[in-house]
C-alpha cells in the first residue's frame, strides 16, 4: 500500500515508553481504562482494513467529556498524536494507529439520554452503537434511517466522522442529515457546542458539517444529538434479475418515475454465488449477470399495483429477466441478506475494495468504462460488484485468488487503481463515495479534490488543531 | 391426484403485537399481514408434488375476510392452480375452520389435504386434527417429509426424541412442520399469471356451517415485564446470590 507509514521508518514504542505514558495517563483516566497489553493494542489499534502495521502507544477509554479534554491537553503538551476510534468498522484506515499514537476509544461512553418526543431527537454519547439508536427509535415508535451491514458494530461518532451513507440514502440522505447538533473537543482541548440542535440557525458557518466526514482530523466528537423520523410503512422488497449493467439505470428511472423508493441496490451474479454458498436461498432459479434490489413503501393497495406495472414494463423492454417480491417481513429480510451479507462473505478472500461514485445519470457510461479496464487487467480474478447504485455509488471488490500472496495481489490491484481513478476524474466523480479517505485513499485524493481544495482543508485543520495531534496523516499529509 | 391446501392470513411473524388498552384482544389494526409460515410450507409441498408429476391439481383454500384473497393469490403465485375463499367477518376458531374445510372436502374430494400444523396467531394446533376426526381421514401431523406412493402417503413426523414415519391410506391429511421444506419466493411473472387463475368465493352459510365462536376470550394482557438484570462483581457474589436470593443452588 502506498500510504502505509512504512514500518522501517517508524519504530514501535518501547515497552518502557508505553509503561511510562500509561502511568501518566492513569493520573486522570481510570487505571483499567488505559491499556497497553498486546491484545488491546492490536485489537483497538486498527479498523476493518487490516492492511497496515498496527503500532499504537496506548489505548485509552475515557468515560467523560472532562477526561477527553484532559487527554487532549496532555497530548498537546507531550506532542503525542491521537487516533479517535469508534466501532472500528471503517474501510479507509481512518482509525488505524500505525505511528505510535494514542488510540481514543469511546466504547465506555455509550449512553443515550434526553429523548425529546416533540423535537424527535435523542442525545447520544459518541460510543452509542448505530443499531442501539435504531432499536431505541423503534421503541419510541420512530425510526433512525441510516443503515448498513455494519450497523451492529459501528458507533454514532464514527458514523458522523465518516458521514456514513448506506442502503437508505436514496430516500433519507447521509449521516450528516440526521445530526441536530454535536459537542466536540478540538485539538486544543476546547469544548464547543455546534448548532445546539436548532432546525434553523443561519448565524454564519455551520461548523457541524465540517465535522461530518472529518475522519477525526479536526477534533473528537464527544456528544451528538440525533434526529429521528416517522417509520416507513409496510416495506416490500423486489429482487430483479437484470440482463446487463446498462439496463440497471433504465430500471431505476422506470421505477422512480412512478413511485418513491426507499432503496435501490445492485449486485452481480458473482456476489449472489457467494451469499448463496453461505446458505441463502437464490431469489429465483435462473442466473442473471446482475440483480437489483428495490424497496418501497406500501402506502396503499395502489402501490403494489404500480410496482407490478413497472415490473411488467421492464420485462417488455427486455431489461429484466425474472423477479421476486417479498411476501412477508422474514422474506424481505432474507432478500436483503443477499445484498447485505456480501461484505462479510467477501472478507475471507482479502478483497481489494473500491468505493466510487458519479452523478446517477452518468453511471451507465462510467460503468462500461470501468468494467472494460478492470476486466482487461484482471481476466482471471473474480470481480464482485455491488453498491448503492441509486445514489451513483458502486463498490467494486476484487477477490484474491487463494494461491496468490497478499503482497503480489495488492501490487497488481494498485496498478489498475490509477486507471480506475483516471476514469473517475474524467467523470468528475469521487474516489471515495462513503467510506472516507483515511490512509487507503490518501494518495489519490487529487483525483477528486483540487490542490487549492486540499490546501483549504489543511488550513481548516490547522485552525482546529494547531498542534496537529488529531489523527495526523489521514485524508492528506499533515 | 388433487391436493387441497389451507392457507391463513395472519399477522406477520416479525410484527410485535401488543394488547389493546382495554384488554379485549390484541391490537392488529394496521399491522402487516402475511401468509402463515406453516401454510406457506404446505403450499410449497403441494407445488413440489405437482412439479414431480405426483399431483395434477392444487387448490388453495382460505377462510376469513375478503382480504384473505391476497394470501390465496400468493398461494397461486407459488403454483396453486385455483383458489376458494370462504368469506366471513366472524372470528374464526379451529372447530369452525375444520367444519368448513370438511364441507369443502365433500365438494372437492381431494386425495390429499396439506395444512400448517398451527397458525402463528392463535397457536392452537387443532384444526388438522379436528378435520381428521370430522372427515374420517387418517392424519399425519408435524410432517418433516412427505412421500406419496401407490395410494398411500408416508409421513415422517417430528416427535419428542426423534422421528416417526406413518403410512396413511389416501385420502389423508398432512400437517406441516418447519423443516419440511424451504418455500420459494413468489416470482413476479407468476404473480402476474396468478391474477388470471380462478378464485371462487363462498360463505360458511352456503356451506351449511355455523362458525359462531365456541370459546370466549376473557382477557388479553402482556406477560409480566422481566426485571432488569444486575452485574455482579465476582464469582463469590454470584454464588452468594444464586444461593440466598435466587435459591437455585
Ligand atoms: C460489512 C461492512 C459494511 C459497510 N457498509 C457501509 C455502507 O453501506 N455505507 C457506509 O458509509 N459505510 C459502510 N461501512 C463502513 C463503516 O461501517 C462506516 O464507515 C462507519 O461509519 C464507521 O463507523 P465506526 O464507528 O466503525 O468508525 P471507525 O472505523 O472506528 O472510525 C471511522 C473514522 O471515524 C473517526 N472517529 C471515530 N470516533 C470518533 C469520534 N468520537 N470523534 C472523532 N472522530 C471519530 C476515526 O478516527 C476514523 O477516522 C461498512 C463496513 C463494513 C465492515
Amino acid at each position: 500500500m502506498p500510504s502505509t507509514p512504512n514500518s522501517e521508518f517508524i519504530t514501535a514504542p518501547s515497552d518502557q515508553r508505553r509503561q511510562q505514558v500509561a502511568e501518566q495517563l492513569r493520573a486522570f483516566i481510570d487505571a483499567d481504562k488505559v491499556r497497553i497489553d498486546e491484545e488491546s493494542l492490536q485489537g483497538h489499534g486498527c479498523d476493518w482494513t487490516k492492511l497496515y502495521k498496527v503500532n499504537p502507544l496506548a489505548i485509552v477509554f475515557p468515560k467523560s467529556v472532562e477526561q477527553v479534554q484532559q487527554l487532549v491537553r496532555f497530548a498537546c503538551d507531550e506532542k503525542i498524536a491521537l487516533v479517535p476510534s469508534g466501532g472500528r468498522t471503517g474501510l479507509s484506515g481512518g482509525a488505524v494507529a500505525s505511528q505510535g499514537e494514542i488510540v481514543v476509544s469511546f466504547d465506555y461512553m455509550n449512553q443515550m439520554s434526553d429523548f425529546n418526543a416533540v423535537d424527535r431527537t435523542v442525545v447520544c454519547q459518541p460510543g452509542v452503537i448505530t443499531q442501539q439508536l435504531q432499536d431505541f427509535a423503534e421503541e419510541q415508535g420512530l425510526y433512525y434511517p441510516v443503515d448498513f451491514a455494519s450497523a451492529g458494530s459501528s458507533q454514532i461518532a464514527g458514523n458522523i466522522a465518516t458521514n456514513a451513507g448506506g442502503i437508505k440514502v436514496i430516500k433519507y440522505g447521509m449521516t450528516r442529515d440526521w445530526v441536530a447538533g454535536m459537542k466536540v473537543v478540538t485539538g486544543t482541548g476546547e469544548l464547543i457546542d455546534l448548532n445546539k440542535n436548532l432546525l434553523k440557525n443561519n448565524t454564519g458557518y455551520d461548523l457541524r458539517h465540517l465535522f461530518a466526514g472529518s475522519e477525526g482530523t479536526l477534533g473528537l466528537i464527544v456528544e451528538a444529538t440525533m434526529r429521528l423520523t416517522q417509520p416507513p410503512k409496510d416495506l416490500s422488497v423486489l429482487v430483479l434479475g437484470v440482463s446487463e449493467m446498462s439496463a440497471i439505470m433504465e430500471i431505476l428511472r422506470a421505477f422512480q418515475n412512478r413511485m418513491p423508493l426507499t432503496a435501490f441496490e445492485f449486485f452481480s451474479e458473482s456476489g449472489c454465488k457467494l451469499t448463496t454458498a453461505h446458505g441463502l436461498q437464490r431469489p429465483f432459479e435462473s442466473e442473471t449477470p446482475f440483480y437489483v434490489l428495490i424497496e418501497y413503501e406500501n402506502q396503499s393497495e395502489q402501490d403494489a399495483e404500480t410496482a407490478m406495472e413497472v415490473f411488467e414494463y421492464c420485462m417488455e423492454q427486455g431489461w429484466v429477466l425474472d423477479g421476486v417480491i417479498s411476501q412477508s417481513e422474514s422474506q424481505a429480510e432474507n432478500l436483503w441478506a443477499l445484498r447485505e451479507n456480501l461484505g462479510e462473505c467477501c472478507a475471507p478472500f482479502t478483497p481489494y475494495k473500491n468505493d466510487i461514485s458519479v452523478t446517477t445519470s452518468q453511471v451507465p457510461g462510467f460503468l462500461e468504462d470501468i468494467d472494460a479496464v478492470v476486466s482487461q487487467a484482471y481476466p482471471d480474478f473474480t470481480l464482485v460488484w455491488w453498491g448503492h447504485i441509486g445514489d451513483g455509488n458502486l463498490h467494486l471488490n476484487i477477490l484474491k485468488p487463494e494461491d496468490m500472496a497478499k503482497e503480489e495481489f495488492f501490487e497488481k490491484c494498485q496498478a489498475v487503481n490509477k486507471q480506475v481513478f483516471e476514469i473517475v476524474e474524467n467523470y468528475q466523480g469521487s474516489i471515495s463515495a462513503e467510506h472516507g479517505v483515511g490512509l487507503v485513499k490518501r494518495d489519490y485524493i487529487q483525483y477528486t479534490r483540487s490542490d487549492a481544495d486540499v490546501a483549504l482543508m489543511q488550513g481548516i485543520k490547522a485552525v482546529f488543531d494547531p498542534d496537529n495531534i488529531m489523527n495526523p496523516g489521514k485524508i492528506f499529509n499533515s | 391426484m388433487k391436493i387441497l391446501v389451507a392457507v391463513k392470513r395472519v399477522v406477520d411473524y416479525n410484527v410485535k403485537v401488543r394488547p389493546k388498552s382495554d384488554g379485549t384482544d390484541v391490537d392488529i389494526a394496521n399491522a402487516k399481514m402475511s401468509i402463515n409460515p406453516f401454510c406457506e410450507i404446505a403450499v410449497e409441498e403441494a407445488v413440489r408434488l405437482k412439479e414431480k408429476g405426483v399431483a395434477t391439481e392444487v387448490v388453495a383454500v382460505s377462510l376469513g375476510t375478503k382480504q384473505s384473497q391476497e394470501q390465496i393469490r400468493t398461494a397461486m403465485a407459488l403454483g396453486a392452480d385455483r383458489g376458494i375463499l370462504v368469506e366471513t367477518d366472524t372470528e374464526l376458531q379451529p372447530l369452525g375452520v375444520a367444519k368448513c374445510l370438511n364441507a369443502i372436502i365433500a365438494k372437492e374430494s381431494p386425495d390429499l389435504v396439506i395444512m400448517g400444523k398451527q397458525s402463528i396467531d392463535g397457536d392452537n394446533n387443532q384444526t388438522g386434527q379436528m378435520l381428521g376426526a370430522l372427515s374420517n381421514m387418517p392424519q399425519g401431523t408435524f410432517a418433516s417429509e412427505v412421500a406419496v406412493e401407490d395410494g398411500t402417503v408416508n409421513v415422517t413426523r417430528e416427535i419428542d426424541g426423534g422421528l416417526q414415519t406413518v403410512k396413511l391410506n389416501l385420502p389423508a391429511i398432512v400437517t406441516t412442520d418447519l423443516r419440511l421444506n424451504e418455500p420459494r419466493y413468489a416470482s413476479l411473472p407468476n404473480i402476474m399469471k396468478a391474477k388470471k387463475k380462478p378464485l371462487d368465493t363462498t360463505t360458511p352459510d352456503e356451506l351449511g356451517v355455523d362458525v359462531a365462536p365456541r370459546v370466549q376470550t376473557l382477557k388479553v394482557e402482556p406477560p409480566a415485564e422481566r426485571s432488569a438484570g444486575i452485574k455482579v462483581a465476582d464469582v463469590a457474589e454470584l454464588v452468594e446470590k444464586l444461593k440466598n436470593e435466587a435459591k437455585v443452588i
